[in-house]
């Protein structure tokens, strides 16, 4: 899952970044207005967490502007500002949650987690596909009950693909969303991850569509 | 009416000038109608006089003739005031001759009085009561009755009854003095009217300030006289300035919070990362300056409340929005807000702040309810005939609700019941708080749908 950070703070970004990239997620960040609306609009982020208080061009200006031209990216802002009126003023602009600071990282991380699973369609904060079942809460994957011990990429890898079970995922789509701006898209990585993972968990639990990427079939598919 | 009053002067002034002039008016009336009546019934006593005189005129023998009464009949009855009187001077043994009227009565004759002709006319006037015991007004010429320059000369007095003429003039007094009286009064009935047409506009204007008062109105609108115009323009701007105060102090208050709850965000991150006795205080500090923030935001912003002239809000203008935002941040839980408030409810006081209440406690309600939350709003008549409108305003939800002991001591500052699920604490105080701040109440019960129910009461407009 690939997060963008918009926060003009740096110790909060830098803090942002850190308690969200060690929840597994690929972040990138932007410390001003203008920087972190043009990765928004270029990069296909799942979820930003996005500043009200920005320099250059402010939030809710940059997330009217998404929205205006389709993004459907979740969005959480992010403001000191915590009157009713400024919380609606950016749910109306578009925003999907709100957070007032000062907040516990723990909650910006649980709203996170409901932002993606929601963005997915899940409810619950439990996946299941098959015997593999992913609680989204604790980050574990368990196979039969029994705990899998995942690396931190390869807990990426499965969590994407549950998170869009059903769906065939290209290895682009994949690259994108996995890992942060910097990485080097040329490698076959992907495959490697997918290989160790299909020894871990049941291996036709991921099926590979040829030509077109990945898929975990829905638990309601394969009934 | 009062005395510091403008009616009270205006009446005051005018009712000086109509006791001052109508009485200054009738008297200039009445003095010049008498001499008017005067000189008439003296011009009727001239022409007798020149008539009796011209009748009597025998310069044959030396004696007077007795003229004819052709002139006025009453010379004939006795005492009836009309006389007249021919009297030889200069020791002539001939007879006085006198009207029938006179009966054995005699009129004495001015000069012999000693009362000074009229240089114009030459003839001498007094004032006298006649042998009926009633005014009368007598008039003497001396003449020699068509003797030769050196002959003897005669007094022919005529009377004429005068108490008539006081009679008149005493008629016509009253009678201009009850007209004068029947002006007077309807001129002041009139100034009444006037002063009351006059300060009308006054009576709108402060109609409308009453209206801006109590919130119906937030500008002085309309047409007002050119005299209060810029009393209006001055009054208007003055509620400008101080929304504008308030304006900026919300502004300031904003930025506040924004320049210090930043640093505390990174201050408690940063804490929990380091574990260690010092990283526990500096996250416990850092709560308690977080708690200060918020609690004296709200005091200021509360301060820069009070004075504020009334404003009255729509509750579908806060409400809307606010379910509107609520069931988008709840979507992934599937919270439907049910709301049933009448179209025309409104709430007498500051938007933000029943934003505050509302959304803190329907923010609540969706945090512990299951699927459903619902938001009534009743309008309840004033108890007395002088109370005002109420609001009651309930929200309910079908979560867990809290038990009578928990009801009791939720609202206390910073105090969080369950730290399971995010929050501040703060959001229930708050509303309390604000409750309060308007004459108000928040009490907490239990709903039908098991889950909690908050009752607010507010001033509605």
């Amino acid at each position: 899952m690939r997060v963008l950070v918009v926060e003009d703070d740096t110790d909060l970004n830098r803090q942002l970044v850190g308690a969200l990239s060690d929840a597994g997620y690929a972040v990138d960040s932007a410390l001003d207005g203008e920087e972190g609306y043009y990765l928004g609009d270029t990069e296909p982020y799942d979820l930003i967490i996005l500043d009200i208080g920005l320099p250059k061009m402010d939030g809710i200006s940059i997330l009217e502007q998404w929205r205006r031209s389709d993004k459907k990216v979740p969005v959480i802002i992010l403001t000191a500002r915590d009157r009713w009126s400024d919380k609606v003023q950016g749910i109306d602009a578009g925003a999907d949650d709100y957070l007032a600071k000062p907040f516990h990282m723990e909650e910006l991380l649980a709203r996170a987690r409901a932002q993606l699973r929601r963005a997915a369609g899940h409810a619950k904060s439990e996946i299941e596909c098959g015997p593999v079942r992913l609680d989204t809460n604790s980050a574990r994957v368990t196979c039969s009950g029994e705990p899998i011990k995942l690396t931190s990429h390869e807990f990426r890898l499965l969590a994407y693909l549950m998170h869009h079970r059903g769906r065939v995922v290209s290895r682009t789509e994949l690259v994108e969303h996995l890992y942060d701006q910097d990485f080097d898209r040329d490698s076959n990585t992907i495959e490697v991850f997918i290989g160790r993972l299909r020894k871990k968990i049941p291996a036709e639990i991921i099926e590979t569509v040829r030509g077109l990427g990945y898929r975990i079939t829905a638990e309601d598919d394969a009934n | 009416m009062r005395i510091d009053s403008i009616a009270f002067r205006l009446i005051v002034a005018s009712m000086a000038w109509v006791l001052l002039v109508l009485p200054l008016a009738g008297f200039l009336i009445y003095a010049l109608y008498r001499e008017d009546v005067q000189k008439s019934f003296d011009a009727q006593l001239e022409k007798l006089v020149t008539a009796i005189t011209i009748d009597s005129m025998q310069p044959v023998d030396n004696t007077p003739a007795a003229p004819t009464n052709r002139y006025e009949p009453l010379f004939e009855v006795t005492h009836s005031g009309w006389y007249w009187q021919i009297e030889p001077l200069d020791g002539q043994s001939t007879p006085t001759l006198r009207s029938a009227s006179l009966a054995t009565a005699s009129l004495p004759s001015p000069m012999a009085l000693g009362y000074p002709p009229d240089p114009e006319t030459n003839m001498r006037w007094r004032n006298d009561v006649g042998p009926d015991g009633k005014p009368v007004r007598i008039v003497e010429v001396i003449d020699r009755l068509g003797h030769a320059s050196d002959g003897p000369r005669y007094s022919i007095v005529v009377a004429g009854p005068s108490e008539w003429l006081e009679f008149s003039v005493s008629t016509f007094r009253n009678r201009l003095t009850a007209a004068l009286a029947v002006a007077g009064a309807a001129l002041l009935a009139l100034m009444l009217f006037q002063v009351r047409f006059g300060l009308a506009p006054l009576k709108r204007v402060e109609e409308a300030l009453a209206e801006i008062r109590s919130g119906k109105a937030t500008r002085l609108e309309g047409g007002v006289p050119a005299e209060i115009e810029p009393l209006r323009d001055e009054l208007n701007a003055l509620i400008q300035s101080n929304e504008d105060i308030i304006e900026r102090a919300r502004t300031q208050v904003g930025n506040l919070a924004h320049g210090l709850k930043t640093p505390l965000a990174v201050i408690t991150n940063e804490a929990r990362e380091s574990k260690g006795p010092l990283g526990t205080k500096v996250i416990e500090q850092a709560k308690v300056m977080t708690d200060q923030v918020q609690h004296y935001l709200e005091r200021a912003r509360m301060a820069a409340r009070v004075g504020v002239i009334g404003r009255v809000t729509p509750l579908k203008e806060v409400v809307d929005p606010l379910v509107r935002a609520l069931e988008k941040i709840n979507s992934g839980k599937g919270v439907k807000i049910v709301v049933n408030c009448p179209p025309d409810a409104a709430f007498q006081g500051e938007k933000q702040d029943l934003e505050e209440m509302l959304g803190n406690l329907l923010d609540n309600a969706c945090k512990w309810s299951k699927a459903r939350v619902t938001l009534d709003v009743e309008q309840k008549k004033p108890a007395t005939a002088t109370g005002r409108k109420r609001l009651k305003i309930i929200v309910a939800d079908d979560g867990p609700g809290l038990t009578k002991d928990q009801r009791a001591r939720i609202g206390r500052r910073g105090l969080r019941l369950d730290e399971t699920k995010p929050g501040t604490g703060l959001g229930l105080s708050i509303a309390i708080d604000l409750a309060q701040s308007y004459r108000g109440s928040l009490n907490l019960d239990q709903s039908k749908m098991g889950g909690l129910k908050a009752i607010l009461d507010l001033p509605a407009a």
